[in-house]
């Protein structure tokens, strides 16, 4: 039986202007998840819950077998977490923290935590202060790594990065998973990083969970259809059309249960389809979130 | 495992914190070598001990508790295997410990130097309620730090801190039983000295005890 690593079910957390609202998730090792939201959806808080850092009001969280917070320091010895705004103290070196670390974790490994210095261009002998925004980020993913943990929870940990950067640390975390005991939760709103590294994608908007499904059936479901409709057509209303935009005696319909039969149904309803079009994870993103949002007004 | 690494935590913060506490520890025996000169220097030396715990007051819970949480580096603190309760315990003696420390070496020294130099050992029960009254100060500036993510907040512990000193040397050399004995040869404890300290050990104990309940009632850690 696969291993569960993360567990989450109905999982609330109220804000006075926020609120996360029943969030179900679950994790098995060797996966990689993208969590994929707008900025402010609730990524980094159910993030923080799973490490811990921010109680849950309602709902069940278990991380690698321990239920959170209770037990949060057990499950966080196998766990390597990263996140865009996580700072170090200034007045010290790399070095010093790789020490420092090593220290905590038996599973140090040194040989690996040496590769990753040369691989992500850094000095060890460096202040921390002295440190870009790139090397910061590159620094903690270095500290998290060489724990070689079961989990890894990543924060939109490519926010702010140059290509070169990111390519570096999308690159690291796919060998990563290479080894298929290891899972990660990898969230951004970035959909290309997501896209790249993700085998799960999770959207999440509005501290909701849209849609989860793994990469490929995204892609295959989502479809664009361009149609011509001659004077007097009226298009059938299917119920998994998200969107449909005329202009004139053309229309774009976008639609998240693809299958060849939907374009027969317009085809025996008298709109001729001109074109099928693959959309990308970004273009889904979008396409689900404003769709959800259209629903929740209605 | 986790216990070890809350004594690795304090070790650490108590590494960070070491040019802070090893200036003050300086600035202070400065302070206090010159005490024994009597008059202006013996003023300048009482005047500068006083700055020096009040620095290192702000210092230590500004940087080291309110700076960290908002650079977030606690974030990356909280990513080791350690709970936040332990993490806060970490954070909070190693905070008291530094200060803690510096203030008791330095309270140890400027108690010897009045007991082996001429100035009057009277004075001393006038100088510890004094440097207790600095202890207690830093309590409630620790607390609120615990307590509080809000600068306003910090800002006005700060201030009320700074500014009570001015007016509670005056108080205090104005009680009739610290000023009639302030230059006798003997240090006098009178009930009065001993009800000051009392107060200013419960006021301290007491705002270390409610920074704890509110910070305990957040449920957000960061």
């Amino acid at each position: 039986m696969t291993e569960r690593v993360i567990e989450v079910a109905g999982v609330e957390k109220a804000y006075r202007f926020f609120r996360l609202g029943s969030v179900s998730l679950e994790l098995e090792a060797g996966q990689i998840l993208g969590f994929v939201g707008p900025n402010g959806a609730g990524k980094s808080t159910l993030m923080r819950i799973l490490m811990g850092m921010i109680r849950h009001d309602r709902g069940t969280v278990r991380v690698l077998g321990h239920p959170i917070p209770e037990e949060q320091a057990s499950a966080k010895r196998d766990i390597g977490f990263v996140s865009e705004d996580m700072r170090l103290h200034g007045n010290v070196t790399l070095a010093w923290y790789m020490k420092f670390v090593a220290s905590i974790y038996a599973g140090w490994d040194a040989a690996y935590a040496d590769v990753l210095l040369r691989r992500f261009n850094l000095h060890a002998d460096q202040d921390i202060k002295a440190l870009s925004h790139g090397e910061r980020v590159k620094a903690t993913l270095l500290l998290a790594l060489a724990r070689r943990p079961r989990l890894l929870l990543l924060d939109e940990p490519t926010t702010g990065l140059d290509p070169v950067a990111r390519h570096e640390i999308l690159t690291e975390l796919m060998a990563v998973v290479e080894d298929e005991r290891r899972a990660i939760l990898f969230s951004s709103h970035n959909t290309q990083d997501v896209e790249q590294i993700s085998d799960q994608i999770t959207f999440i908007d509005r501290g909701r969970i849209i849609d989860s499904s793994d990469k490929e059936t995204f892609i295959d479901r989502w479809r664009r259809l361009h149609l011509d409709v001659p004077a007097g057509v009226t298009l059938p209303a299917l119920k998994d059309v998200v969107e449909t935009r005329t202009s004139g005696r053309m229309a774009i319909i976008t639609t998240r249960a693809y299958s060849p039969g939907t374009e027969s149904i317009y085809e025996r309803a008298g709109a001729h389809v001109r074109e099928v079009q693959r959309m990308t994870l970004e273009e889904i993103f979008v396409a689900n979130v404003m769709s959800n949002r259209k629903e929740q007004a209605a | 495992m986790s216990g070890s690494l809350v004594r690795r935590l304090i070790l650490l913060d108590l590494y960070l914190m070491r040019w802070p506490v090893a200036g003050a520890l300086v600035a202070g025996a400065v302070s206090i070598a010159v005490m024994p000169l009597g008059g202006v220097p013996a003023y300048v030396g009482g005047v500068s001990l006083i700055c020096v715990i009040v620095i290192l007051n702000i210092v230590l819970v500004m940087t080291f508790i309110v700076q960290e949480k908002k650079d977030k580096v606690q974030v990356f603190m909280l990513s080791l295997p350690v709970s936040t309760t332990q993490y806060l315990a970490a954070k909070l003696l190693a905070n008291a410990i530094a200060f803690a420390g510096s203030w008791i070496a330095l309270t140890v020294g400027v108690v010897a130097v009045i007991d082996v130099s001429a100035l009057p050992n009277g004075s001393l029960p006038f100088l510890v309620t004094l440097l207790v009254y600095l202890l207690m100060y830093y309590c409630v500036l620790l607390a609120t730090g615990v307590a509080s993510d809000r600068t306003g907040w910090h800002a006005t512990v700060i201030t009320i801190g700074n500014v009570s000193v001015n007016f509670i040397i005056p108080w205090l050399l104005s009680q009739p039983s610290i000023y009639l004995n302030r230059t006798g040869p003997v240090a006098v404890w009178t009930g009065d000295v001993v009800a000051v300290l009392a107060v200013e050990a419960v006021v301290a104990v007491g705002a270390v005890g409610l920074g704890l309940y509110l910070r305990s009632r957040r449920t957000d850690f960061v």
